[in-house]
């Protein structure tokens, strides 16, 4: 195929047979498909797969290190801080304390927010809740969560989560990124790096912002830097699927412009840009006639994604009538599902309203209604569909909260400070051992006995299902082997794993 | 989607050319490892030559050995360092680790190479391995004599000659020599000039961002002068888009927002320094003064206030207001990131990496960084932002016709006070007097009882009410009681419960008059929501104003029309304590906006937590219910107390605060004989006298009053913007163990890195010493990284690479004399910009044509040897603007308050604390949304997101290298983004009614504004189909074309038939989208 452009600038005639030959191999696929072509020749599987030797597109050479546990994950983080004493941590002791002040042998003298640390008590607020045990397990759970509490020999729950950070904003930066100050990776970001996507038209790492529906909840802020690639490319970054009309930013073509003609419009870019790429032997051309092909798939596949309507009303029963809505926690679970039965590797649910320094008998079970219902359905969904076995599903906040109640204390009314010394997750399948109960605090929830699992080896256990070492897993930045545990030591907890 | 992308590359490079050895290394590199830095010189490194030191060798140990055996004293094994030359050469009992000459005998070389596992290095446990290349390397290093070399960044650049090239024809300028002898030396040959078309778009782009207007590249192209590019280039410099643009990639490395970045991520006022980024500029400011005064412009003598606004600079970092911080904590981490940022900006070292111990590659010790903090950490800024849009230090800046009078207010003002105080002084003799006499017991209220439309206090043990000067009745209801006040001998009214005291109506107090709240009260203890006094109407939606406390926050409410409010919150930092005692007084002016309320506690003006910017008193507060004391609604003031309750009709003064919050202890002391009196009741009785009753004084206030008004007017039409203030004390910093806060350790004194040169004895040790050692003629990286970054800009990749990594672990040069070449002319230029600029674009490197050969890309894939023109994707901010100004949509005014254009619902919302003032965004109308996207307001938690996808970083840090991304998300916004649909939509009109029914026309039109070029008969005829297309369609859907062309605020020409119109815009959507538009 001789080109018409006489405006041509290339002078070698090396370079232009090259160039010819791939033009043959290009429009051989016929002009229409143009867009398309490209994309199957750039990313079809097999081709891919045989260039960098990785049965995932784009995942790092010589990862996973071993057998993965999990191909998945979903990780559902309460911002805020649910209050373990009143959810996880049973301490019944703690009736007879009340108002009575935190013993200074437990507090030790350890720093306090500026919120608490000047007041004159430390009154102890033990739970208004009732807690029952359950499953084989005999795990004890609060009445505000009925639903998790069937599913307890599921689970693991980890009592003795500790972290360094004693506010929000450090704190969620920390348990995401590593580091308390944002410019780290976060953890999404970290697994689509090293493991690389499963799917061809939709992101890698998700992320879902689920609603709450007490108006007294306690909210704090998140930010973009939670879902961050920090110094690895932001093609890591998380892509966070909104709840209204546009699921994705931009996704939707303008009114008035139906599909076929933005197929029509990209099949003359195409063509144009392929023209353009014949003056100027620029490879990127042909990367961004392929992004735009991918677009176009983005825009089939979305709608797709979020159309519920073909979910059975059995599944819809499980996650219950806010499943319905769109936004609300169990909504996103659901979502969260169909994400990582579609390839999607990492899906983050952040859900705000858990910062419950007052009302929190008022406040705490309207959140714990809002999430209850979901994380069971998302469980035995998974587990209906065979996926529960490789995806992994984690829930926690980023730090727990006082024993003693910050303001006033009525035997009905109290709040809770932040309380960074320990707290509680609970994981399941993804080669979780379910129906353990990992660790133990002392009676006033305040420090750990047993068992500590500090923020970096909750990052490096999820590291390990998924067949990651977190020590061999680096970049290299500013000349140092940077890792999502840092430079402290990190152990997976065995004893949580399968 | 978004799978790592490097199998594209690699697959491209196949499909072209078979060929993928650069890239294929990359993919086979251990996890977590960037390629070795030789790899892509290797390629092209001319063969047999002699190994270089600096490129070839230090790398290598810097990756694999420093780590232990490096400039760390913690980490390092052995006593033994490898990156000194003492190090290396010196004899050990162990023996000589280099001997040069001779690799046998040299230690390094055989622990290097031994069969012996555990004495090989590095050590398998460190994970690290030297390839058998890297051995050979360092083997034919130490034949070759082992030359050894200080790291070159740190020695001062010279200026290095010229080399010799065959090609001299080719060659424009000094910048050429060096980059053809290296071309040359690979065996490759530059492109061809580009076409006088693509230039003037590459460099309109270059140096205004924006496109050339047609008329200007048809001018350049019949311009038959010698001179004409030069010409074209001068016209380009002096446009006012230049300092635009310039200023959007340096506001990237000061790290400009319009919010403070940390949980509620509140409005920050700081747009006048944006404004003087672009000011400096376009009046050429010399880059040394830019540099002094943005780091130190408030030290320089008599500075003027451009200068101290220049200070912004580092008043630009995230700062936090979140309940519960550390102010140490926060402090530590505000200082680190000066550091950071002074690090990637000016000395391109990442300093960073020694606040928590020495640093690893390069020899920056822990107590350097300290050191360099210390220059940060004296100055007036508290570690809190208080959620205010003016943190302290902050100016107000005057409007520009403002100016003179603010300026002569100043000194108006300063003469008054020097005459009030003089008036005191002449008066004293007077006071004297009045205080003996009679008048004194007398005086019945502390402010003019005219101004005094209600008080509430108690005398003895009865409750006394005054309306208007009148005593009224009041009966105490259940629940309120008398008790203990603030002062013995006085006594207070206890709340508990629900009970509360019904007052008057004040009728006097509406939404355009000034009034006052003055009160004495007792915070209850706990976090609830407590009611002072309100006086509301609940059948109008609360209509009047409320004092209430929340989390020991007082705020002062005022709500309108529909429920609108005004609010007066008081900060966090001042947060009251529970079971205490305050007076609080709020002003308000009339004027109906955030300004317009003040609030003073115990006597003196505290700050506001920021009302959402924009926000205003809609409708009347005026309203007929009873003023209640301890209720609204159904909150009360359960465990409170109030011992004083005053109502005024005008704004009240510091000095009047004063005077209402001492009152109480004055009037019992009243009966006093004056010798029995305290010195503190004296004071207060000399307050009274010159506030209330000597005449010269109070006229004299008056005046200072009327002054004082005037002022605030003139701030309120202003803005504010923040600066950095000098502390009085010498400037230090703690060594931070591990760099914790609560770790301190070793006290030092402000000074600069040990490996750079040392500060000059003459030089001040605080900040205007450190910008003046930046700038000292020996320094040997300020005017390497700066020409770096210049470098970048133009061409996509700097000499340098790492951008803020000239450290052992950056990347070498790849023109290391050519770097230090333009690092001498920058400076011996007199720093001047637009020149240095002018340089680079006029040189034959810049104007090559950006045309790729199979040969190219195998030996120069990334370009960085220069063998072609630069063409890569341009920045968020310019696709943008490229659409706006390529339509004729763009609005192109300069500086002001950050603007709001089209973002999709929800952005804010997702992540935004319930009260911050930046929760919900709403776009503005009008001109405003078609500014430059530099105007764009920045919301540091949530940027705008159409830039962030094209990689614009959050503001959060300093950035001085972006990242380049190829995405679908980018397609997205491109394709459907209403801006850029509006934008199509716009171009499309103006085609149209430029050619009515001349389809080659109007392609000439949009091909003229959108690559500067005629399209060529196949591009005409790929466009000419698709238009029939879309037509066809359009002429039969003619709801879905008046749909399509309704997108945006702006609207369409009713002249033109819908479908055509529709048709157009898709065209231009489809033209808007070409890659050769999206790149430069």
């Amino acid at each position: 195929m001789k080109p018409a452009d006489s405006r041509r600038l290339f002078t070698d005639p090396v370079a232009d047979s090259v160039l010819a030959e791939t033009r043959r191999q290009f429009f051989a696929r016929g002009a229409r498909g143009l867009g398309a072509a490209a994309l199957a020749t750039l990313f079809g599987e097999d081709l891919t797969a045989a260039l960098v030797g990785n049965e995932s597109p784009g995942g790092l050479p010589g990862l996973p290190h071993f057998a993965p546990t999990a191909k998945r994950a979903i990780y559902l983080h309460m911002v805020g801080a649910p209050p373990q004493m009143d959810l996880f941590d049973y301490k019944p002791a703690m009736k007879d304390w009340y108002d009575k002040d935190l013993p200074d042998s437990i507090r030790k003298g350890q720093r306090l927010t500026t919120m608490t640390s000047g007041q004159s008590r430390f009154p102890i607020a033990p739970s208004v809740f009732k807690f029952s045990q359950h499953g084989q397990s005999g795990a004890w759970i609060s009445e505000l969560l009925p639903w998790t509490a069937k599913m307890v020999d599921e689970m693991a729950i980890i009592r003795t989560m500790h972290t360094e950070a004693i506010n929000h904003e450090p704190a969620i930066t920390f348990i995401q990124t590593g580091q308390q100050i944002a410019g780290r990776p976060c953890v999404g970001s970290w697994i689509a790096y090293g493991l690389g996507s499963m799917n061809q038209d939709l992101p890698t790492f998700v992320v879902l912002n689920a609603s709450h529906s007490h108006p007294k909840a306690g909210v704090q802020a998140i930010s973009a830097k939670l879902w961050s690639s920090g110094f690895l490319s932001s093609k890591y970054a998380g892509v966070a699927l909104r709840s209204g009309k546009d699921p994705v930013l931009f996704i939707k073509n303008p009114e008035g412009m139906p599909a076929p003609m933005r197929r029509r419009m990209l099949d003359a870019l195409g063509e144009l840009n392929q023209m353009q790429h014949d003056k100027t032997g620029d490879p990127e051309i042909r990367a961004r006639i392929a992004q735009y092909e991918m677009a176009y798939r983005m825009q089939t596949s979305v709608p797709e994604l979020t159309d519920l309507t073909k979910e059975p009303q059995s599944v819809l029963d499980w996650y219950g009538e806010d499943a319905r809505r769109a936004g609300t926690f169990a909504h996103s679970c659901l979502l969260a599902r169909r994400l990582v039965e579609r390839g999607v590797r990492f899906v983050q649910i952040y859900q705000r309203g858990w910062d419950v320094h007052r009302d929190l008998p008022e406040v705490l079970p309207a959140m714990c209604k809002d999430v209850d219902q979901g994380c069971y359905a998302l469980v035995k969904d998974l587990k209906a569909r065979g996926l529960l076995k490789d995806t992994l599903v984690i829930f926690g906040g980023e730090f727990g909260r006082t024993m003693y109640s910050q303001g006033k204390l009525t035997p009905t009314d109290y709040g809770r400070d932040h309380h960074p010394r320990c707290f509680t997750f609970w994981a399941a399948g993804g080669g979780i051992k379910g129906g353990v109960v990992h660790g133990e605090t002392d009676e006033f929830s305040y420090n750990i006995v047993r068992d500590p699992v500090h923020v970096r080896d909750l990052q490096a256990t999820i590291l390990r299902c998924f067949g990651i070492d977190h020590e061999r897993f680096a970049y290299k930045t500013q000349g140092l082997d940077a890792r999502l545990t840092g430079v402290e030591p990190a152990t997976p907890v065995k004893a949580i794993l399968a | 989607m978004l799978r790592p992308r490097s199998a594209l590359p690699l697959a491209v490079v196949a499909l072209l050319a078979g060929q993928f050895l650069f890239t294929s290394n990359a993919q086979q590199s251990p996890p977590g490892s960037k390629p070795p830095a030789t790899v892509t010189r290797s390629v092209v490194a001319p063969k047999a030559a002699a190994i270089d030191f600096q490129r070839e060798i230090r790398p290598i140990l810097s990756d694999n050995c420093f780590f232990c055996h490096g400039p760390d004293e913690a980490t390092r094994l052995a006593d033994l360092r490898l990156d000194t030359r003492e190090g290396l050469f010196a004899a050990r009992d162990s023996g000589t680790p280099v001997v040069p000459g001779n690799p046998a005998a040299s230690v390094l070389y055989r622990r290097i190479t031994t069969p012996e596992k555990e004495r090989l290095m590095p050590p398998v446990h460190s994970k690290k391995a030297l390839t058998d290349g890297q051995k050979d390397l360092l083997r034919r290093w130490i034949e070759q004599g082992a030359p050894w070399k200080e790291h070159w960044a740190f020695a001062t650049p010279s200026r290095p000659p010229l080399p010799a090239v065959k090609n001299a024809s080719w060659v424009r300028n000094a910048i050429d020599r060096f980059v053809l002898a290296r071309l040359e030396a690979s065996g490759l040959q530059p492109a061809v000039e580009a076409d006088r078309r693509t230039l003037a778009r590459r460099v309109s782009l270059d140096l205004a961002g924006l496109p050339p207007e047609p008329e200007a590249v048809e001018a350049f192209v019949n311009d038959k002068s010698a001179q004409a590019y030069e010409t074209f280039v001068d016209r380009l410099l002096t446009s006012k888009h230049w300092g635009e643009h310039r200023g959007r990639y340096w506001l990237d490395a000061a790290r400009y927002a319009d919010t403070h970045g940390v949980h509620l991520d509140n409005y920050r006022e700081m747009w006048p320094y944006r404004d003087w980024v672009i000011d400096a500029f376009n009046r050429n400011l010399p880059y040394d003064r830019f540099i002094i005064e943005q780091i130190a412009g408030d030290l320089i003598p008599n500075r003027t206030m451009e200068q101290q606004i220049a200070t912004g600079f580092h008043r630009c970092n995230a700062t936090t207001n979140e309940d519960g911080a550390i102010a140490d904590e926060v402090a530590a981490i505000y200082a680190k990131d000066r550091v950071d940022t002074t690090g990637s900006v000016f000395l391109g070292l990442t300093m960073g990496c020694a606040s928590c111990h020495d640093h690893k590659f390069d020899p920056i010790s822990q107590r350097d960084f300290y050191s360099l903090a210390a220059f940060f950490r004296n100055t007036t800024q508290g570690p809190l932002d208080g959620n205010v849009w003016d943190t302290p230090p902050s100016i107000v800046v005057p409007r520009p016709e403002d100016l003179a009078r603010w300026n002569q207010i100043s000194t108006e003002e300063a003469s008054l006070k020097a005459r009030l105080k003089a008036a005191r002084t002449e008066g004293e003799a007077d006071f004297a007097k009045w205080l003996d006499g009679q008048d004194r017991v007398s005086a019945s209220s502390p402010l003019e009882p005219a101004d005094e439309l209600l008080a509430l206090t108690v005398q003895g043990e009865r409750p006394r009410l005054l309306v208007k000067g009148n005593p009224v009745a009041v009966t105490l209801p259940e629940g309120v009681s008398l008790g203990d006040a603030h002062i013995a001998g006085q006594k207070a009214l206890h709340f508990s419960g629900k009970a509360f005291l019904e007052l008057p109506n004040v009728e006097a107090i509406a939404s355009d008059r000034p009034f006052s709240v003055a009160v004495w009260f007792y915070v209850p203890a706990g976090e609830d929501s407590f009611i002072v006094a309100s006086q509301s109407d609940p059948k109008s939606k609360s209509r009047g104003w409320t004092f209430e406390l929340t989390r020991r926050t007082p705020i002062f409410r005022l709500t309108g029309l529909g429920g609108r409010v005004l609010v007066a919150r008081g900060n966090i930092i001042d947060r009251l304590k529970p079971a205490a005692w305050y007076h609080i007084a709020f002003s308000y002016d009339g004027y109906r906006v955030p300004s317009s309320l003040r609030l003073f506690l115990d006597g003196k003006e505290a700050g506001l937590e920021g009302a959402g910017e924009g926000a205003q008193l809609k409708g009347e507060i005026r309203n007929f219910s009873p003023l209640q004391v301890g209720s609204q609604g159904n909150r009360y003031f359960d465990g409170g107390a109030i011992a004083d309750l005053r109502v005024y009709n005008r704004v009240l003064s510091p000095e009047d605060v004063s005077l209402l919050a001492h009152w109480a202890a004055f009037e019992l002391a009243r009966p006093k004989k004056t010798a029995a009196l305290a010195p503190n009741e004296l004071e207060g009785f000399r307050d009274y006298y010159f506030v209330r009753e000597h005449a010269d004084s109070m006229d004299l206030a008056g005046q200072l009053q009327t002054l004082r008004a005037e002022k605030l007017a003139i701030a309120r039409r202003g803005a504010v913007t923040h600066v950095q203030q000098e502390k009085e004390s010498k400037a230090h910093a703690n060594v931070l163990f591990r760099g914790m806060y609560d770790q301190p350790r070793d006290t030092v004194e402000a000074s600069t890195p040990a490996v750079l040169p040392p500060m000059g004895s003459s030089l001040p040790r605080n900040r205007m010493g450190l910008a003046r050692w930046l700038l000292d003629p020996r320094h040997p990286l300020t005017s390497r990284v700066t020409v770096n970054r210049i470098w970048q800009e133009i061409f996509g990749t700097g000499l340098v690479k790492t951008t803020d990594d000239f450290g052992s672990q950056g990347e070498a040069p790849t023109h290391p004399d050519l770097l230090d070449w333009l690092a001498v002319e920058f400076r011996e230029g007199g720093w001047d910009l637009k020149k240095f600029y002018k340089l680079l674009v006029t040189s034959a490197t810049y104007r090559q044509a950006a045309v790729s050969t199979p040969l190219k890309l195998e030996k120069d894939p990334e370009n960085r040897l220069l063998s072609r023109g630069p063409r890569f994707r341009m920045d968020a901010e310019m696709i943008r603007d490229y659409a706006l100004a390529a339509s004729g949509l763009l609005v192109p005014s300069i500086g002001g308050p950050s603007v709001k254009p089209y973002q999709p619902d929800g952005v804010w919302e997702a992540v935004a604390m319930f009260s911050s003032n930046t929760r919900f965004y709403r776009s503005d109308s009008g001109s405003n949304l078609y500014r430059r996207s530099l105007y764009s307001f920045w919301k540091r938690s949530a940027p705008p997101a159409a830039m962030e996808v094209f990689n614009a970083p959050t503001r959060e840090n300093c950035t001085v290298r972006r990242e380049r991304t190829n995405t679908p998300l980018q397609a997205l916004a491109a394709m459907n983004d209403v801006q850029m649909i509006e934008a199509a939509r716009h171009l499309a009109q103006r085609a149209l009614l430029a050619a009515p029914g001349d389809f080659d026309r109007q392609m000439r039109f949009l091909s003229a504004r959108l690559v500067a070029r005629p399209f060529d008969e196949r591009e005409r005829a790929v466009t000419r189909k698709a238009y029939e297309d879309y037509l066809r369609f359009y002429a039969g859907a003619k709801d879905e074309a008046r749909t399509l062309i309704r997108q945006g605020e702006s609207k369409p020409d009713s002249s033109l038939p819908a479908p055509e119109l529709a048709a157009m815009t898709m065209v231009a959507n489809q033209l808007l989208n070409l890659d050769e538009v999206l790149v430069k």
